[in-house]
């Protein structure tokens, strides 16, 4: 019974990730192929993609999404290998894990308002840079100096400028934490660590220096499995809309960006250019994957010479001296970006080059606090209700997996099927599951907008849940079960309690997710169910700056307080147990223990995010 | 009693072993072989969680009921690892009680003596409440054999169970395991490289290849 609950629950799971995205790909088609009944086109012609391309910047478009996409993703790659090839043997590692988390935690949308603060012409880098050179002039000219006379400096010509420049960086800047945190994930599965400790012994007995070691024998094995995931970094890259919407050039803007406002066009007519667009976009990330696993191609062949050549060393200065500059960077970046957004949500007045407001309010908490009530309680029930269900949904399947192990194939079609909302762009399928949705049930707006965001917080919920899962050890269950339990009697008693913080974790990654959903929230509800992902959004090109920091500031602590639920439950849990037991000499040494797997489990989670266990 | 009538098991088609044995109730039967001879897969056979890639012919009867076919959670085989595999969420009474049949006892009290008793009978008596991580290796393993007998099974299943511990512990963990086994009259196949676990477990002893 138990295990045809499972098997259902399997098929349920596999059917939530392929159905809307294949329905929403072909909404797009049909209206890009010029079938759009609602506004009396019923023919079916290439004319769309010709009105497409007639469009002057089109061209710029694509490369802008190309390059900010691809650009940003090899980079992310350099760097985290960089990081990783300096920190993996040392016991900083783990501060450099607990001080990039925070980056994969915090919404997109959040980080990049963060960043368009900081990097802006009156940000505090501007200030101070004002500053220094208003002090040198000072000092050399002895003339007086006006502070707020000076010109602005030149790094807010980063920003908007017309190759996206800014863009790039915030993906990356974004994505360095994923790949690490995914990297290190494969890293620590029992048998890999196991293969890769041995390795980097030998190396370190025949020489090699560990940056080395890093390149020629660890980076090999482990590559294999994080490919997928930098794949689905690299389309999210080439397609995301609200980093581009934030920091982005508008004349032309990046193809997604355009697709988005054609869209939401008033005039119904612009839907079919945009659906052309959003198959174009679909082939815009598809050559970005090419051109990625082309350069990877082209790096092995180049490697394998370098193989042999039995060089014990692999640039380890420069490489060493980019990783700890690149781990500055981060650090200088994030309180720069903390800084800023605290001063701000709480300054009257701040005046560039000033490097503090003059005066504290506590008015824009207020006014957003009033303002953004009803789309905090949205974002939170949408949240709980998205994070505990596909949770239940993932459990049910990892244990179908285990009673009834599938054959090869269709594991692989699943573990594929896994990927497919993270490997076709959002802006392309979503559209068009729109469109269905409407045709099939107009009014249930929730349902709609349920289903977007399930789509996108399954896989990663069922990517942190399988690497526990898969890690427990089987013969506990082998053991219950010939005690005479049933298979949901061994679910239920033993490994649910064994992977009580794996699922807190879980759950915690699930509601971040859905906090942070943007255009699945916006398009499915129709913008009827406001959150305060949206409104942050929205609040950058309106209201005053001052009122996105508390905006900022509440979408960044939403999913730190889930986190923090997350470590801190398992370990309270663990303690009211034990308070039940007699024998109080012994509760110090079982105090430790919980506290322990905590800590083990609050940095497990910091590699939430990663862990494919290649199919 | 269990009998193994012509069992072969074989991994994707081609066989991995081949045997047949009877054991009678309070006897030990003693599986030797080097690894991957496929010693434990004989008692995932037995126990009933045989998984792909491996496959079953001939008939397992425990009392002359052919098992081939029925779920492992309702074989009544105990099995017994070389780690305790103790649940840590749980106490040690609460292990213990988890592995009780469901309507063995009419109330909770009675179910606590049995508890009781059951520690008692390895010398470990008054440690219901402890938490099973502050226990030491030997009393782990104690108590992971009065789990198994605590579910009251047909048969008893042991791989390798003893070669973690250490030798002054070791033996007496198997007079105590085979006194045990022989007291209630419970059939067990054990596997091990340890030719003393052989001679102590007095039985039929049988070579894979």
């Amino acid at each position: 019974m138990f295990t045809l609950v499972t098997l259902v629950a399997r098929w349920c799971l596999l059917l939530l990730l392929c159905i809307p995205i294949l329905a929403g790909l072909l909404g797009v088609i049909f209206p890009a192929m010029g079938y759009f009944p609602a506004i009396g086109a019923n023919a079916f012609s290439m004319q769309v993609f010709a009105t497409l391309f007639a469009i002057p910047d089109i061209g710029q478009m694509m490369w802008l999404s190309l390059f900010t996409g691809l650009g940003s993703t090899l980079l992310a790659v350099l760097a985290a290998f960089c990081i990783l090839a300096t920190f993996y043997q040392s016991s900083l590692l783990v501060k450099v894990q607990g001080v990039l988390s925070p980056f994969l935690v915090f919404p997109h949308a959040s980080a990049a308002i963060a960043l368009l603060f900081v990097l802006s012409p009156s940000g505090i880098f501007a200030a101070i840079s004002t500053r220094i050179n208003g002090y040198f002039s000072h000092v050399f000219t002895s003339s007086f100096v006006n502070e707020t006379a000076l010109p602005a400096s030149n790094e807010g010509a980063l920003l908007y400028n017309d190759i996206g420049l800014s863009v790039l960086i915030a993906l990356s800047l974004k994505e360095v934490p994923f790949i690490i945190l995914m990297t290190l994930s494969v890293m620590s599965q029992p048998l890999v660590k196991k293969k890769l400790t041995g390795y980097v012994k030998v190396g370190a007995a025949l020489g090699y220096s560990p940056t080395a070691s890093f390149f020629k024998l660890v980076l090999p094995i482990i590559f294999s499995q994080i490919k997928l995931p930098i794949l689905a970094v690299l389309v999210f890259a080439t397609s995301n809309v609200e980093i581009p919407l934030i920091l982005g050039p508008n004349n032309p803007s990046s193809l997604a960006v355009a697709i988005m406002y054609w869209f939401n066009h008033i005039d119904l007519s612009m839907r079919l250019l945009a659906s052309s667009a959003a198959v174009l976009q679909v082939a815009v990330s598809a050559v970005a994957i090419l051109l990625f696993l082309g350069i990877e191609r082209f790096v092995k062949n180049m490697a394998k010479h370098c193989l042999a050549t039995g060089n014990r060393f692999f640039a380890d200065t420069a490489l060493r001296s980019c990783g700890v500059a690149i781990m500055a960077l981060y650090i200088i970046l994030i309180c720069a970006m903390v800084y800023t957004v605290v001063m701000y949500a709480f300054a009257k007045q701040w005046h560039f080059p000033l490097l503090l407001p003059e005066g504290i309010t506590l008015l824009h908490w207020n006014t957003a606090l009033s303002a953004l009530a009803s789309p905090f309680i949205n974002t939170l029930l949408l949240g709980v209700l998205v994070s505990t269900s596909s949770l239940v949904l993932v459990l049910f399947t990892l244990e179908s997996e285990q009673l009834k192990p599938a054959r090869a194939f269709i594991a692989n079609a699943f573990s594929l099927s896994l990927f497919l909302p993270l490997l076709v762009p959002g802006v392309a399928f979503l559209y068009g599951l729109v469109w269905f949705q409407q045709l099939a049930f107009q009014n249930a707006v929730w349902f709609h907008t349920y289903i977007a965001h399930m789509v996108y917080v399954v896989p990663y919920v069922f990517l942190s849940m399988a690497v526990a899962y898969r890690k427990l050890d089987n013969r506990y269950a082998m053991v219950a079960q010939n005690l005479g339990k049933t298979p949901w009697q061994v679910f239920y008693h033993i490994k649910l309690p064994s992977l009580f913080s794996a699922i807190m974790i879980a759950w915690a990654l699930g509601l971040a997710i859905s906090f942070s959903q943007y255009l699945p929230t916006l398009l499915a509800s129709g913008g009827t169910i406001p959150t305060v992902t949206t409104e942050a959004v929205a609040s950058v090109s309106g209201s005053s700056t001052r009122l996105t920091a508390v905006y900022v500031i509440v979408q960044a602590m939403m999913p730190l307080i889930g986190f923090m639920i997350a470590w801190y439950l398992p370990v309270f849990a663990m303690g009211q147990g034990k308070r039940q037991m007699h024998i109080s000499n012994y509760s110090r040494a079982t105090t430790a223990e919980p506290v322990q797997q905590a800590r083990i489990n609050k940095s497990k989670n910091k590699s939430k995010k990663g862990v494919i266990d290649s199919a | 009693m269990l009998s193994l009538e012509e069992i072969v098991i074989y991994r994707d088609k081609e066989p991995l072993l081949q045997l047949s044995a009877e054991v009678a109730k309070g006897e030990v039967l003693t599986v030797m072989g080097p690894s991957g001879a496929g010693k434990s897969t004989l008692l995932q056979a037995i126990a009933g969680q045989l998984q792909a890639p491996f496959t079953l012919a001939g008939q397992i009867k425990i009392n002359d009921v052919v098992m081939n076919n029925i779920d492992a959670h309702l074989r009544k085989v105990g099995i017994m690892f070389q780690d305790a595999l103790l649940f840590e969420h749980m106490t040690v009474g609460e292990n213990i009680a988890f592995a009780m049949p469901n309507n063995a006892y009419k109330n909770k009290r009675m179910k606590r003596d049995a508890i009781n008793e059951l520690l008692a009978a390895v010398e470990l008596d008054g440690l219901a409440d402890r938490a099973v991580t502050t226990l030491s290796g030997g009393q782990q393993a104690r108590i992971s054999l009065i789990r198994t007998l605590a579910s009251q099974p047909e048969v008893v299943l042991l791989d390798e169970p003893f070669s973690k511990l250490d030798v002054a512990l070791r033996s007496q963990i198997r007079t105590w395991t085979f006194s045990q086994l022989k007291a209630r009259c419970i059939p067990a196949v054990l596997v091990t490289h340890d030719k003393e676990d052989a001679l102590a477990a007095g039985g039929e002893v049988i070579e894979l290849r």
